[in-house]
């Protein structure tokens, strides 16, 4: 039994209890158990998402802005992430300094940050990137730095003895020793920006977005469009994260052994 | 051939551990001489400081007072001139059987041909031919020792410290494993330190047997076994050494037990 069928199963193990949940929903508003004018039907949804993007393509649109600044946010997040992490990791004089900042910061929700960037930075695109770049940045540094540090001293050692310079010890034990670290933090952020992005379109945004779409579509009692939007977020968090780190994840650390397979 | 030469020695190495609230002396003027192509194994009572000699030896930590000499020249840091097994063992997850051996040899800067070539010669002298391309996690306890001496001996090394290699295996592996261990150093006659705390490892393996005292650790006594190889776990004179050794340790290990109370 390989290929076909197992994948068939798994498919089937997540969209049941899905399409149950939908079908209770559907019926407990054609019963009018919940308010129509307040829960649209699935079905309704479903055409609602369906209206647009194609009638009038706007739904792709702001998709588009959205991924947009998502991408940007998230990769200059990573970058930087990665980088302040592994310098915290290797360098005990830049840890002592960084440490306590960090555990200050990392506790400030994303969205807090965000009046004060409409005033600083502007309304705009940029301040929703900056909300996003530090919705992922604190828990990438914090996994990074975790993950150096906490590499076997048995490791390090053994490479030692074999010759290993500061530059192998670095590239050849530290890094791939942090991976599952560092893939952790980097799947975290994917869930975290895409909450600031959210968040921040609601605020500051002048040009569309998912969160906009969402935020504004309250003005005309839209409920239909809101529940659009929010399948579109849940979707677009869910695929974000298994294609992109989840293949990523499954290439290395899994096939390391240095995490269990997922079901 | 066994030459009389010292390979290694130490001269009043002494390891005071101090975490500032309690100071506890690990070893005290401990002397030791390794002959050129001996197997020497190390056996004492539980925290006696047996491990703390090896790594010291293996310059992972610094002696409080004395030196080592490899061939006359002091030991301050770890170097390919010794090679070490571990107690766990300590391979890359990251890395196949072949990319672990391989490791030292690609420091050292060997052609990826040639390292490959000197790998699988000893992947196959440990037995386990087939599994080059295996990760680790893959392998059972006895396998990724295997591993770990393989990979100690790839970079072919002055002397090799082995820190009770066979401890976490169960009591049938650990036989196969001894057995397997005097099979490989026939064939490449490396000087070894050996650290146990079993006896009948000891009396199996070695050429000489340092007995040490417990805490802080000192030479109890040196028994050479001029046994032939390979013994047998029954021979009378193989048992009769292991009586001797029994008889000095003894002492010892009530000692220690009176110790580990205290604390």
């Amino acid at each position: 039994m390989t290929g076909f069928r197992p994948k068939l199963i798994k498919l089937f193990r997540f969209f049941f209890p899905l399409l149950t949940f939908l079908a209770f929903w559907e019926l407990l508003v054609d019963i009018k158990l919940l308010n129509p004018k307040l829960f649209p039907t699935p079905s309704n949804i479903a055409l609602t998402l369906y209206n647009l993007t194609i009638s009038n393509q706007l739904l792709l649109i702001y998709l588009y802005r959205s991924f947009y600044r998502l991408v940007l946010g998230y990769g200059l997040g990573a970058l930087l992430g990665i980088s302040v992490g592994i310098l915290m990791g290797i360098n005990k004089y830049f840890y002592r300094l960084a440490s306590p900042i960090l555990s200050l910061l990392i506790s400030v929700p994303t969205i807090a940050w965000v009046p004060l960037f409409l005033i600083t930075v502007g309304i705009g695109d940029e301040t929703i990137i900056l909300a996003i770049f530090l919705g992922c940045f604190f828990a990438i540094v914090y996994n990074t730095m975790n993950g150096i540090r906490s590499v076997n001293k048995e490791l390090i050692w053994a490479s030692q003895m074999m010759g290993a310079n500061k530059t192998t010890i670095f590239s050849k034990v530290l890094l791939p020793g942090a991976s599952v670290s560092i893939i952790t933090g980097l799947r975290l952020a994917v869930g975290y920006s895409w909450r600031a992005l959210v968040g921040a379109e609601m605020l500051a945004s002048v040009s569309g977005g998912i969160g906009y779409m969402v935020y504004t579509a309250r003005a005309f009692n839209a409920v239909n469009i809101m529940f659009a939007g929010l399948v579109i977020i849940a979707i677009g968090g869910l695929l974000t994260d298994r294609l992109v780190l989840g293949a990523l994840e499954r290439k290395t650390i899994e096939k390391w052994g240095m995490i269990k397979k997922r079901e | 051939m066994k030459g009389s030469r010292i390979k290694l020695k130490a001269v009043n190495v002494t390891k005071i551990f101090n975490d500032g609230k309690r100071k506890v002396t690990a070893l005290e003027n401990f002397n030791l001489e390794v002959k050129e192509n001996e197997f020497t194994v190390i056996v004492g009572p539980t925290g006696c400081g047996k491990s703390t000699f090896l790594y010291i030896v293996a310059g992972f930590e610094k002696p409080t007072k004395g030196e080592i000499l490899l061939d006359g020249r002091p030991v301050t840091k770890p170097g390919p001139d010794r090679g070490f097994v571990f107690q766990e063992p300590t391979l890359y997850p990251w890395r196949t059987v072949l990319g672990n051996v391989t490791f030292g040899l690609e420091i050292m800067g060997m052609g990826k041909e040639k390292a490959r070539e000197k790998a699988m010669h000893l992947i196959k002298m440990v037995g386990l031919k087939g599994f080059e391309n295996a990760y680790p996690h893959t392998l059972s306890g006895g396998m990724k020792q295997r591993v770990g001496i393989a990979r100690a001996l790839a970079y072919d090394p002055e002397i090799l410290l082995m820190d009770e290699p066979f401890g976490a295996l169960d009591a049938q592996t650990r036989k196969v494993m001894q057995q397997e261990l005097m099979r490989i150093w026939e064939k490449t006659k490396k000087t070894v330190i050996f650290v146990t705390h079993s006896v009948i490892e000891a009396a199996y393996l070695a050429d000489t047997i340092v007995v040490m005292t417990a805490r802080p650790g000192k030479v109890k006594g040196i028994i050479n076994v001029n046994l032939p190889r390979p013994r047998s776990y029954t021979d009378k004179e193989y048992l009769s050494i292991r009586e001797k050794v029994l008889s000095l340790l003894e002492e010892e290990v009530i000692k220690s037990l009176e110790l580990q109370r205290r604390l």
